[in-house]
């Protein structure tokens, strides 16, 4: 475009590309008519659908889109929304409507401009200067990392916060653009040293592509679409069911905005009871969501804007994302025969959340749900001490389960058949399932390590993008975790190891994360067990199957810091393991702090770990080859 | 210039009067074209059009010598199938898809600067937004009044255009003195 603009620089507002949709008749062909006038070379529609084909058959075809806000077949907005999605073009809405409500719609799903019919023929000659203000922050974004159109960016995800009145969300907002650039710089400096990033091709979301997409799905029906099933309909080569899964997320979300749940989801973070951690998160999650919502926010931004919300340093966040690429990829680990017999037995206790979420429709991908799920995190964590540093991490696991559900619904639900029997079966019979596990949990990641890398290296910056939306809707299912984590602690003993085996299970290759995690979290746990600084009503019994497991105090405390730091270990000798060790980083920081505030003599042993993550991913996030896994377990 | 407005072609009813064409009387095509002023300001004053009238009249070229009437010919014939539908929801109490018709037929009305169209096109709105029924049955015969005012007039001015057009025709047939 920015070619086509230079060829015409001479005359340039003339030749402008315009889209016009409008289902009027009328209005169209005196739009028409007028651009003609400007000297625009206008394609005209009736139907909003089909200028969305127009627009995905001729990408860059088109310089600037007007369309009515008020047509039968499609609203303006989703027209908008669609094309703020697929392409990046600016968009002007039109409509008789000239209430403030109505301008406020349309600048809120990313207008670029607000046309109040009648259009005059003197409004229609300016428009080109959207369409040239566009080119020249392309050109700023190519030469400064931090650009005006950024900085846009970031005001039209502000603005979807400004409905909310919370403290958090106002500094947020006022740091926010501040600290962008920087760290948008460190982003493109990273990227440009990582080498596999540069040699992964980065699939680029082309409108054609975009396309495929969106008719697989429509042929799937949006709640029943998943990766997989999408990816088969699409059938594009190179394009990995990670890449279309992220992209699902990413347009389940704009779906979602459309239908302007937006706002009250923001009321109802401000209900959010205010520990430190759900602010943090909430703010995190909440301006990821916002931002991403508002589309074309790179991921350096998310992953910037994220760190920052969480007091992370930027790099934490971009092996984060990864780490969600890792569990996707895990999770077709299960795939493998082996794996599923190794699994079986240990699948239960993973499957309880996976299933749960199951129930849950994919609507569930939004904010509001997982705002109000948001809020039963702090009780869940009263209630039940322990669960909370293991569902954060059984987030992510589940969320993908979410994700993939249907990949592994059968092996599921089948699994989670079993589980029901030996729920009903003996205790004792249980513990030994879980023992059983955990050998062949240890087995299991060696085989998954080549799905894992097979999968995960065609990883896409959309990837990438999905993350911000995986943390959100991982908090949307903390509800549902609690429920799960009594469900765990029905399994006496086993529970905490299992839970580690069962990260191996879930995670294949991130298996040293999730077992690492598993030891945390057992840390956390024991410690907040003996610290025992808050009254846990249900916890108590927890605690209780946990002592049978043959933790005591000191051991756990003892295993964990082995584990942890041989972890840390094998971490900085293996370039992938910061994968783990970031989010567990980000994680644990949740972790570290309660650890802190519950109990502070055990803590001392946790968190020279936690330091230690942060401390491997710098270096290791330049470089990510993504061989190692089986080694570690093999060690 | 060869404007021919209306397919009809036909110099009716005020040349019947005297059995001959205006122009056969000596009646130039200036006075037509006064006669159309005098029109146009008519509905101006009465609030019938605005000045998008006029950007409407401004956009037709040599490129496009009969843009005015066939934006309008689309317009009334659009107008017609919303007035008819609008008729049927109202019947059938569908207030939201009247809502929607009538953003249709608000926003073409504005765009030609049917301003009196328009205005009870937001007053119809208002009532279908409030689903009130009475307000609703009301402005649909409003709109439907003003939309047959608005049409007969802009005939008028339609067949003024064409006998000027033609008078101008006639007489000066290699000039394009008009525009």
């Amino acid at each position: 475009m920015a070619a086509s603009l230079h060829s015409a620089a001479a005359d340039f507002p003339a030749g402008l590309r315009v889209l016009v949709v409008d289902d009027d008749a009328t209005t169209l062909r005196i739009i028409e008519q007028m651009s003609i006038r400007c000297r625009y070379r206008v394609t005209t529609c009736t139907e909003a659908t089909v200028a969305l084909n127009l627009l995905r058959e001729r990408k860059g075809c088109f310089d600037v889109v007007l369309s009515d806000v008020h047509m039968p077949d499609m609203d303006g907005y989703k027209l908008l929304e669609h094309v703020g999605l697929e392409m990046d073009l600016p968009v002007i809405m039109m409509s008789g409507d000239s209430s403030t409500s109505a301008v406020m719609k349309g600048i809120r799903h990313g207008a670029c401009d607000y046309l109040i019919k009648p259009v005059r023929e003197e409004e229609l000659r300016n428009i080109w200067q959207h369409v040239a203000r566009k080119i020249l922050n392309e050109n700023k974004e190519h030469d400064h990392s931090g650009s005006i159109e950024d900085n846009d960016r970031c005001k039209r995800g502000n603005d979807d916060t400004e409905y909310t009145s919370s403290v958090v969300d106002a500094s947020e907002i006022a740091k926010a653009p501040k600290k962008r650039s920087n760290l948008k710089e460190e982003d493109v400096e990273l990227e440009g040293d990582d080498p596999t990033t540069s040699k992964k091709p980065r699939v680029v979301w082309s409108v054609e592509l975009h396309q495929q997409f969106v008719s697989a799905v429509n042929q799937l029906g949006l709640d029943k679409a998943v990766p997989k099933r999408i990816l088969e309909l699409m059938n594009v080569p190179g394009l990995t069911r990670e890449n279309v899964a992220s992209h699902l997320q990413k347009f389940r979300l704009y779906l979602k905005r459309l239908s302007g749940v937006a706002q009250q989801q923001n009321g109802m973070l401000n209900a959010v009871p205010g520990t430190i951690e759900s602010k943090l998160g909430a703010t995190g999650r909440f301006d990821i969501q916002a931002l991403a919502a508002a589309g074309h926010v790179p991921p350096e931004t998310l992953a910037a804007l994220h760190a920052e919300l969480l007091g992370c340093p930027a790099t934490n966040i971009m092996p984060a994302m990864d780490q969600t690429a890792l569990l996707q990829a895990s999770i077709q680990g299960p795939k493998h025969s082996h794996a599923e017999h190794a699994v079986a037995y240990v699948q239960p206790l993973v499957k309880c959340p996976s299933n749960i979420s199951k129930n849950v429709p994919p609507s569930i991908l939004t904010v509001n749900d997982t705002s109000s799920g948001y809020g039963a995190w702090p009780s869940s964590n009263n209630a039940i001490g322990c669960v909370k540093p293991n569902s954060s991490v059984e987030r992510v696991g589940i969320q993908n389960n979410n994700m993939l559900m249907d990949i592994l619904g059968h092996q599921q639900r089948q699994q989670y058949q079993q589980k029901q029997q030996l729920q009903q079966q003996s205790l004792v019979h249980d513990q030994s399932c879980s023992i059983n596990v955990q050998p062949s949990c240890l087995v299991f990641p060696s085989h998954s390590s080549d799905s894992f890398k097979a999968v995960n290296s065609p990883a896409s910056v959309n990837q990438d993008c999905s993350f911000g939306r995986n943390a959100a809707i991982d908090y949307g299912l903390f509800s549902h975790k609690s429920n799960y984590s009594l469900i765990a602690s029905q399994f006496p003993g086993g529970d905490t190891k299992a839970q580690g085996v069962l990260y191996g299970y879930t995670v294949p290759s991130t298996c040293s994360t999730s077992s690492s995690n598993g030891n945390i979290q057992q840390l956390q746990n024991s410690s907040i067990t003996f610290g025992a600084a808050r009254p846990l009503p249900s916890f108590l019994p927890l605690s209780d199957r946990q002592d049978p497991y043959g933790f005591k105090p000191g051991d756990s405390l003892n295993q964990v810091c082995l584990r942890n730091l041989g972890f840390v270990g094998k971490g900085t000798c293996i370039p992938n393991r910061f994968v783990e060790s970031e989010i567990e980083s980000s994680i644990s920081d949740f972790n570290h702090m309660k650890v802190n505030v519950d109990s502070s003599g055990n803590t001392l042993k946790e968190e020279p770990n936690f330091i230690n993550f942060p401390k491997v991913s710098h270096p290791i996030i330049e470089r990510y080859p993504s061989r190692d896994r089986s080694s570690l377990f093999t060690e | 210039m060869n404007k021919i407005w209306l397919s009809s072609g036909v110099l009716n009813s005020q040349l019947a009067k005297t059995g001959l064409p205006l122009w056969m009387l000596g009646l130039g095509a200036d006075l037509l074209w006064a006669d159309m002023n005098r029109l146009l300001a008519f509905l101006f004053h009465q609030g019938v059009l605005d000045e998008q009238f006029l950007q409407l009249q401004q956009l037709q070229d040599e490129a496009s010598p009969n843009f005015v009437s066939e934006v309008l010919n689309i317009y009334f014939h659009e107008s017609e199938k919303l007035l008819t539908n609008l008729r049927g929801l109202l019947m059938e109490r569908e207030y939201k898809k009247m809502e929607i018709h009538l953003n249709q037929l608000m926003g073409s009305s504005s765009s030609i600067g049917a301003k009196r169209v328009t205005n009870v096109c937001v007053a119809f709105r208002a009532a279908t937004h409030h689903t009130n029924r009475a307000g609703c049955l009301h402005a649909l015969e409003m709109l439907e009044h003003e939309y047959c005012y608005l049409k007969n007039k802009l005939h008028e001015l339609f067949q003024i255009e064409q006998q000027r057009a033609l008078v101008a025709g006639v007489r000066y047939p290699e000039q394009n003195q008009n525009q």
